[in-house]
């Protein structure tokens, strides 16, 4: 009854005010899309864009349902090799469950941390989910209803509650990237 | 020297062309600040209005009345003004005027107009309308509505009944005298605009030791023969193969899409004197066609000679990309049934004063004077009533402590525990007076609760595919306790169709309050990572007006057709369904 996995349409659309080293990226930077270790893709190679590239790629990946994290990982292309600029962590709460339907498209924006933690510029994506969930009604998980609460005494928005997909699913908190 | 710019880079760089001239309409800086200094703020409509009546009553003995309609417009003060006046049309009951009335549209202002239908007597038949006197003639009706009323209705079409204001008329006799029809056009609506990529090969050198820097020329051909420059491309250093970036024109700046359009190749030369490569004669049909095609168009050369041919050269011009895009105007929007819809959110701290002592900020004037919240909701109520359709606006209060219950940052102004609109203005200000005695007012300052449930209401609109835009707006006398819960709950609500406007009231210094508008700061970051997408928020210090100045709440209510407009554009969403 339930589909395995969905399907993510992420399109990454830029960054901004990337640096390495503590100076900023000249040129030649893209991103790694992963929703596990094995299931990832990469974007072009924006040559020009410097320490703010476009990239404006669209990326369409398989999610399983039991994924709670989208990685983008921005990494440049120097003569030695590949170096790491940032990473970031999209919950997938973000994007699903959240204000706007998930078959909407929806543009986000995150923080990037270096691989030592430290601020490191910002990535923006839009993304949209192509099949929506049938029993899960987006605002009972803005509420932050858990499971198995009854609904009978209506509360403001008259919204009926379905069943969430995943049982025990909390928000999970990024204390990593604290 | 020459006929460049003042640099060499000036001279180098691209010249209209460009995507950021279009999005202005081709204004330079002269002139927005020409208007920004009369309190007109781009961008603005023209907006046409026609009109025409049924029903008129009928004043002369042996014939019908002849009716001419005068439009004054009432400014904020009370003072009429004439503006204009319409063609007489003889012996008609129903006549549909030809003259048309020009009008700015200014979304952040109500423009009161009072229409007057006058019977012109025959002995003025032959006089310029503009020389009658209007106390020479005999008055037919009267009617008045705001312009944002005519723009928000579907058809854009206003029917008002006429009132007669006689002195002899008896108390059976009725008063109305027929229906005024007002009809508003937008001139230049709905942009087209064209963006292409061009390019060239094997353009011949012209320079001695190094190969052509070239540019390119886009002329629009008047009927004299004349060719007048529309826009120029940037310089590529040293390219005998170019491909320059993409160039955006507007369809009324060059005509028609069948207009003749010149594109000279020049080598560009720091003294100014730059030589013709060559040139090509095209219409934008003609290279919309080449790009379909995938062909290139050979460069020519205009000899002199008596056998007047073109030298045809080895170079080609080729249209990489050629999409034609249609830039939708705010009343575009109206017209297709979108709305914006407005929530209100009142600071009930103790920090504003108890509300019955006179040094309140919430003090209720018995003398009918309006308080500093009153004075916001009306300043930006009024105007934004006209864009929502059923007049039913949320309104909420935090910061205080219902009767007998603990602090609540979201309450229902109205009172009850069920719903939380209200009807009108008229009942944000009732129920805001009824619930000053009704709660006691308390603390701390947090917006969180407040901005969630607006999100709330406008993320189930968006799942509902509705057409609105929400605007809240909350008036605080103070600083936010929890800056971080704020930052949460904007981040969080940043994709969605709502602006923010935080109204501060009273003496607070509110210098914090301003890192919440990304316009003066950063963009807001969450406490767990995510950045806000869009910025949503303005914040503005309310201070009272002089007479005829534009209030800096109204300054910033100009931008939200703008906000409006980003929004729509970035997710591809047209008017029409």
């Amino acid at each position: 009854m339930e589909t395995k996995s969905r399907t993510l349409e992420i399109t990454v659309l830029s960054g901004e005010d990337l640096r390495i080293d503590n100076k900023s990226v000249k040129k030649n930077a893209y991103v790694i899309v992963s929703i596990d270790t094995f299931s990832y893709k990469a974007t072009k190679i924006d040559a020009e864009g410097g320490s703010s590239p476009s990239w404006n790629d669209k990326l369409v990946m398989d999610m399983p349902m039991q994924t709670r994290f989208i990685t983008l990982q921005v990494k440049c292309k120097v003569s030695g090799g590949d170096k790491t600029v940032g990473y970031a962590r999209i919950p997938v709460t973000d994007f699903i469950g959240g204000y706007s339907p998930e078959t909407c498209l929806q543009f986000l924006s995150y923080r990037l941390r270096d691989p030592k933690g430290l601020k490191n510029g910002i990535i923006n994506v839009s993304v949209r989910v192509k099949e929506p969930i049938q029993a899960c009604s987006s605002q009972a998980a803005a509420a932050g209803l858990g499971l198995g609460i009854p609904i009978d005494g209506r509360k403001d928005f008259g919204v009926v509650t379905g069943i969430p997909i995943w049982s025990g699913y909390t928000y999970p908190s990024n204390s990593l990237f604290r | 020297m020459g006929n460049c710019c003042s640099d060499v880079s000036g001279g180098m760089s691209a010249v209209d062309g460009t995507s950021a001239s279009t999005a202005t309409g081709n204004q330079n800086d002269a002139v927005d600040w020409y208007f920004k200094s009369r309190g007109i703020y781009a961008p603005f409509s023209q907006i046409e209005l026609s009109f025409s009546a049924t029903n008129l009553r009928d004043r002369d003995v042996f014939s019908k009345s002849d009716p001419m309609l005068v439009v004054c417009i009432k400014e904020r003060d009370g003072a009429i003004t004439e503006v204009f006046r319409t063609e007489v049309v003889l012996n008609s009951l129903n006549p549909k005027w030809i003259r048309k009335y020009t009008i700015t549209y200014h979304f952040e202002v109500i423009q009161t107009l009072l229409f007057h239908v006058f019977d012109v007597d025959t002995q003025f038949h032959n006089v310029e309308v503009k020389m009658l006197k209007l106390e020479e003639q005999q008055s037919l009706g009267e009617a008045s509505c705001a312009l944002s009323e005519i723009v928000t209705k579907r058809n854009r079409s206003l029917t008002l009944d006429l009132v007669c204001r006689e002195e002899y008329v008896t108390s059976t006799h009725s008063q109305h005298c027929g229906k005024l029809t007002v009809h508003a056009e937008e001139i230049f609506s709905s942009k087209t605009t064209v963006e292409m990529t061009l390019k060239c090969l094997d353009l011949e050198s012209k320079d001695l030791f190094s190969k052509s820097d070239p540019f390119l020329v886009i002329s629009k051909l008047v009927e004299s023969g004349i060719s007048i420059p529309v826009c120029k491309t940037e310089v590529l250093k040293n390219d005998l193969n170019p491909t320059w970036k993409p160039v955006f024109l507007n369809i009324q700046q060059v005509g028609s899409k069948d207009s003749p359009l010149v594109i000279e190749c020049f080598n560009f030369n720091s003294n100014g004197k730059h030589d013709l490569i060559g040139k090509v004669q095209k219409s934008l049909v003609d290279l919309e066609k080449l790009h379909s095609g995938r062909e290139g168009e050979h460069l020519f050369l205009p000899t002199v000679g008596h056998d007047y041919q073109n030298k045809i050269l080895k170079g080609r011009l080729f249209v990489e990309k050629f999409s034609e895009n249609v830039q939708h105007t705010f009343l575009d929007y109206l017209a297709g049934g979108f709305e914006l819809n407005f929530m209100v959110a009142i600071d009930f701290t103790a920090s504003n004063g108890n509300p019955r002592l006179p040094d309140s900020l919430h003090y209720i004037d018995p003398s009918g004077r309006p308080n500093s919240y009153q004075k916001a909701i009306y300043e930006v109520g009024e105007i934004l009533q006209f864009y929502d359709a059923d007049k039913r606006f949320p309104a909420w209060g935090f910061g205080a402590r219902p009767i007998d219950g603990p602090v609540s940052h979201c309450f229902n102004l109205n009172g009850s525990s069920n719903y939380c609109e209200v009807e009108g203005i008229r009942g944000i200000m009732m129920a805001y007076t009824s619930a000053l005695f009704n709660v006691s007012l308390a603390g701390p300052t947090l917006f969180g609760h407040v901005i969630n449930r607006a999100a709330l209401i406008a993320s189930q609109s968006l799942a509902n595919d509705a057409k609105k835009y929400f605007v809240l707006l909350i008036i605080t006398d103070g600083v936010v306790t929890d800056l971080q819960e704020t930052k949460d709950a904007l981040v969080k609500a940043s994709d969605l169709p709502l602006s923010i406007l935080i109204v501060g009231v009273g003496g607070a210094d509110f210098k914090e309050m301003e890192i919440l508008d990304a316009d003066k700061g950063e963009r807001l970051e969450s406490s767990t990572g995510r950045v806000a997408s869009r910025d949503i928020v303005q914040f503005v210090p309310f201070r009272d007006v002089q007479s005829g100045e534009i209030s800096i709440v109204q300054a910033v209510l100009a931008e939200l057709p703008t906000q409006f407009l980003t929004y729509m554009r970035s997710r591809d969403i047209k008017p029409s369904t």
